[in-house]
């Protein structure tokens, strides 16, 4: 388990040299270390043929393959499900912040996005990235092919975080400009006015869009851990606050943890799954998250 | 507030430093991209506040403990005001009334000056303020005064005739200070001329007195004293209806006194004396004036003692004329006739006491000593009957078998005087010894050389009583002076009484002289070792510690045994020239002028030996002062005893005889000698202390307001503050 989930490690990520490389160490890392039962029925194509493990439906055992090898094999179904995704995948300049000896938010979310790709494309399905700060950057239309997945994943290893974040304008425009309902995967930082984030959001819903939210945050951004006399600079605004940390940090705390907790509670009010990601953190979490989902649209 | 120091304020200055660096200090911190700014506004807010309170706390911690410390140095004061509920202004003031003081350098005496300056000093205290004024001579109080009523009192005092007295002022001083509130200031103002007589009463005091403020000031004229007076008077002789006295003038100021000297008896007065006294010198004229006034009965007629106040007087010319005048008391007595009976041997040993006696009696005015010689052995009742004074030049049997007689003779008034030879009969001894008509008994005669004392015994007391008066309780017996007599209850100086012993004492006056004769250079061959009769006492000793003269009282007699010969067998006293003073000091001088002179700070006591008793156990007695009052006088063992003369002047009795005694001046009053103000200042820094309960060193006190130290709260302050300040510092930093 811990040698798979060593591949799930955004600083092991980071050091790829590759999207693709990324996309599926992450994926596959994810994988194999993951225990099939909790999604019966849920098949990704990777392979014919997968070594049998207690719990697996007997039915679907492949008694040929055991007849000749006798090794006991499940078939692997591969399903179409010809399912949209739209990852949406906040590249603001506050993304590009990294805490300390971690990768910052924008790399953590871009590996986040080229697994999910990786995932959905072998799965066949649909998907599109849409690159945004201000506004839209980069529409990637959504396409089903594997070999839309390079297009994407360089995509991503090109995209270079820069702007402010205007959340609510894009995801208004991406309520309006998508033609087939499918599943939108917002990778950000969220921060942004939330009543607007929730109104883009909301339009998202009710154009039957399902929403999934991966809240990613760095690890001090979530816990502010530094000491000393610091002057904090926006990466957007260019506000600065001169301030000792170590004086702040409860309340810090306490306010960020009442603002995701609002974010949650607020999207789980609307549909909305959310998922909050510590960029320290393997990316299983997300990956979960996702399949969970995924899951449940099915 | 003030400050003594106000210049250490300038070091407050130094909380620039501290200042400086807080606005140039530039903290040192790192810059960090961050996102979540919004989130760190809501904190930064209190935490850049707090941070800046904290800094801006720190350095105001900073700040004052450098003011406050620069204010300690500079000793602040707090300013209260002096009439404050319950603290008080009080006022000593000790005004020296002495006679000294009335003293006049021709601008004004030195007791108004000095009343001049009490009158400036309290016009210039706390109008709330208490006065107490006590005068200094007559030791008078008045207390608890207002300012107005402390002005009307200072121009009713009055110099007295008197010497300061600063123990009444200082003890009153102390008494009423004990009883004060303890938030009172107390203020002392003495006005003085410092005469070294009132100097030596400050220097006497071993205890200071606790004061907050010492202020004084010494009233001397700034011209050269100019002074004399006449400080002593003694009768020289009485010769052919003329007294003579010598009167002993001091100068005691700086100019040259060219004065005249008279003695006035009533209205008799005497021929003026030139005198010519330098400064600094004390030289003693005499003045002779007729006693035999117009209606007056001629002395060698009087029947009777007569008292005479004799007044002897300078001529004006000084600027003290109070001492110009000395008042002597004088009772001359009745001429009268002493039969001296010489026993001896029949060896002539007698021939060179005879011949002393005879030059005695011619020397005497009023007295004649018949003389009689004879042999012990032929003694009888008759001579005894016929003589006043028996002198024995040895004992012999023959005294034995008359024992008895002889102690009648002595109890009935007369005297006898034994002198001593080696071999006295012991056997007459022992008889005379039980008859207690010797005075000590002779045992073994010891054959060393052996030498006299100068002089009798220093005897305050004299021994002689005017009247054959028993013993008194508190006398010493045996071996030491007769301490029976006049006791002086006058504050231990010595009376001056010479008064003739009517029962055959000791004359004093000759004792006196005796030491002028250098009777410790004769050379005595041999002694007696006596035995001292419990009642009798050694009036003279010899230089080895045996006994030399040996008196006792015997009913109105008297007994004396000479512990040597009255011839060359043990000493050579009778061919010395003392030979006629030693008779006269053995014999006493029955009839003597009697001078009666005191001090105004001595208790009185004049001579009742004859005064008229008409009702039996009176002991009380009426007599006149030197300010006309009547009085009364105690009587005690034949002493007229006044408490109070009033006065300088004339105490007189009222009864006949009529007695006067002079009260003058206090010996050393007159010596108007110039302080020196660092000896005046020493002494008074001794004499009066500040107050130890407030730090007086930087305080003042003024009319109306009183400034209180008040360093110690900034002390205390700074060390609270300097402890604290490192917590309180990591305290906020947190």
């Amino acid at each position: 388990m811990k040698q798979s989930r060593k591949y799930l490690d955004p600083v092991l990520l980071s050091k790829l040299a590759n999207m693709n490389l990324v996309a599926k160490c992450a994926v596959e890392g994810f994988f194999s270390g993951l225990h099939p039962s909790p999604f019966h029925g849920f098949s990704v194509e990777y392979s014919d043929h997968r070594e049998y493990h207690p719990g697996d439906e007997l039915k679907f055992l492949d008694w040929k393959v055991f007849g000749r090898s006798d090794k006991l094999y499940i078939k692997q179904f591969e399903q179409e499900t010809n399912a949209t995704v739209y990852i949406l995948l906040d590249s603001s300049k506050s993304m590009s912040f990294a805490g300390d000896g971690s990768v910052s938010k924008i790399d953590y979310g871009s590996f986040l996005a080229a697994a999910l790709s990786y995932l959905m494309l072998i799965q066949s399905d649909s998907v599109s990235l849409i690159l945004f700060a201000e506004r839209i950057n980069r529409h990637i239309p959504p396409r089903s092919k594997r070999t839309h997945l390079n297009v994407i994943l360089t995509t991503l290893q090109r995209n270079r975080p820069a702007g402010r974040t205007s959340l609510a304008d894009v995801l208004h425009t991406v309520a309006e400009t998508t033609k087939r309902r499918g599943l939108v995967i917002l990778i950000s930082d969220l921060l942004d006015d939330t009543g607007d984030i929730y109104q883009g959001l909301n339009h998202l819903k009710y154009l039957k869009h399902d929403v999934l939210i991966f809240h990613t945050m760095d690890h001090q951004e979530l816990y502010l851990n530094y000491e000393g006399l610091i002057q904090f600079e926006d990466l957007e605004s260019r506000a600065k606050i001169r301030t000792f940390p170590q004086s702040l940090r409860d309340a810090y705390r306490v306010s960020v943890s009442a603002f995701v907790d609002e974010v949650k509670k607020t999207t789980g009010a609307g549909g909305i799954d959310y998922c909050l990601l510590d960029t320290s953190e393997p990316l299983d979490r997300g990956l979960m998250a996702f399949l969970a989902k995924r899951k449940r649209m099915m | 507030m003030s400050f003594a120091e106000w210049i250490f304020l300038l070091g407050g200055f130094a909380v620039i430093g501290p200042l400086i660096a807080h606005l140039l200090a530039k903290p040192r911190y790192r810059r960090l991209p961050f996102t979540m700014l919004r989130f760190l506004r809501t904190g930064q807010v209190e935490s850049q506040s707090r941070r800046k309170l904290r800094d801006v706390l720190i350095l105001l911690l900073r700040c004052a403990i450098i003011v406050l410390i620069a204010m300690l140095f500079a000793q602040p004061m707090l300013h209260t005001r002096g009439e404050m509920e319950g603290v008080r202004s009080v006022y000593y003031l000790g005004l020296d009334n002495s006679m000294s003081m009335a003293y006049s350098d021709g601008s004004g005496s030195y007791f108004s000056e000095l009343v001049d300056s009490a009158i400036d000093y309290i016009r210039s205290a706390d109008d709330e303020g208490i006065f107490n004024i006590c005068t200094l001579g007559s030791g008078d109080w008045a207390s608890g005064l207002s300012k107005e009523r402390a002005l009307v009192q200072l121009k009713r005092l009055k110099v007295a005739p008197v010497s300061t007295n600063i123990d009444e002022f200082l003890s009153g001083l102390r008494t009423t200070r004990d009883g004060r509130h303890s938030r009172d200031i107390t203020s002392v103002f003495v006005l003085s001329d410092f005469t070294p007589n009132t100097l030596k009463q400050f220097i006497d005091i071993e205890k200071p007195a606790i004061v907050d403020n010492i202020n004084y000031k010494p009233i001397a004229s700034r011209k050269p004293i100019n002074n004399a007076a006449i400080v002593d008077a003694r009768v020289n002789g009485l010769a052919n209806g003329k007294l003579t006295i010598n009167a002993t003038v001091v100068n005691c100021g700086r100019i040259e006194q060219n004065r005249q000297l008279t003695a006035k008896i009533g209205a008799n007065k005497s021929a003026p004396v030139d005198i010519s006294v330098s400064a600094n010198q004390r030289r003693t004229y005499q003045v002779q004036i007729d006693i035999d006034a117009a209606g007056q009965p001629p002395y060698l007629l009087a029947k009777t003692e007569r008292g005479l106040p004799v007044q002897l007087s300078l001529s004006a010319g000084d600027g003290l004329k109070e001492d110009d005048t000395f008042y002597l008391g004088l009772s001359l007595p009745q001429r009268k006739n002493v039969n001296v009976l010489l026993s001896d041997n029949g060896t002539g040993e007698m021939f060179l006491l005879r011949t002393a006696m005879k030059t005695l009696s011619r020397m005497n005015s009023y007295e004649t000593l018949n003389i009689k010689q004879v042999l012990i052995g032929d003694l009888t009742l008759s001579d005894l009957d016929w003589a006043n004074i028996m002198v024995c030049s040895a004992i012999t049997d023959r005294l034995g078998y008359i024992a008895v007689d002889l102690k009648n003779f002595v109890k009935g008034g007369g005297k006898i005087v034994f002198f001593m030879t080696d071999e006295p009969s012991s056997e007459a001894a022992k008889q005379l010894w039980e008859q207690e008509v010797l005075a000590a008994l002779p045992q073994r005669c010891v054959r060393e050389r052996t030498y006299i004392e100068p002089g009798p015994c220093d005897n305050r007391f004299s021994p002689f009583l005017l009247s054959p008066a028993p013993a008194s309780p508190g006398a010493r017996r045996g071996g030491g002076q007769e301490s029976r007599g006049v006791e002086d209850k006058s504050g231990g100086r010595p009376l001056r009484i010479l008064v003739g012993d009517k029962s055959g004492g000791i004359d004093s006056v000759a004792a006196k002289s005796l030491s002028n004769y250098r009777m410790d250079r004769i050379v005595l061959t041999g002694f007696l070792e006596c035995e001292q009769h419990p009642d009798s006492s050694c009036l003279w000793r010899l230089q080895n510690g045996f006994g030399f003269v040996y008196f006792k009282r015997i009913g109105k007699g008297a007994a004396i045994l000479v512990n040597t010969s009255v011839d060359d067998s043990l000493g050579s006293i009778t061919k010395s020239n003392a030979s006629i003073a030693f008779c006269r000091y053995l014999l006493g001088q029955n009839n003597q002028i009697g001078e009666y002179c005191f001090a105004r700070d001595e208790r009185v006591m004049l001579p009742a030996y004859d005064v008229e008793v008409p009702f039996a156990g009176r002991k009380q007695f009426w007599v006149e002062t030197c300010n006309g009052r009547n009085r009364r006088a105690a009587l005690v063992e034949s002493f007229l005893s006044v408490p109070d003369s009033d006065g300088v002047g004339w105490v007189k009795t009222l009864t006949k005889p009529i007695r006067y005694a002079g009260v003058n001046l206090p010996k050393g009053e007159t010596d108007m000698t110039k302080p020196i103000a660092a000896e005046v200042a020493k002494i008074m820094d001794r004499i009066f202390s500040p107050d130890e309960r407030q730090n007086t060193a930087a305080a003042q006190v003024s009319g109306k307001k009183r400034y209180k130290p008040f360093w110690k709260v900034f002390a205390w302050i700074i060390i609270l503050l300097l402890l604290v300040e490192p917590a309180v510092a990591n305290r906020l930093k947190r």
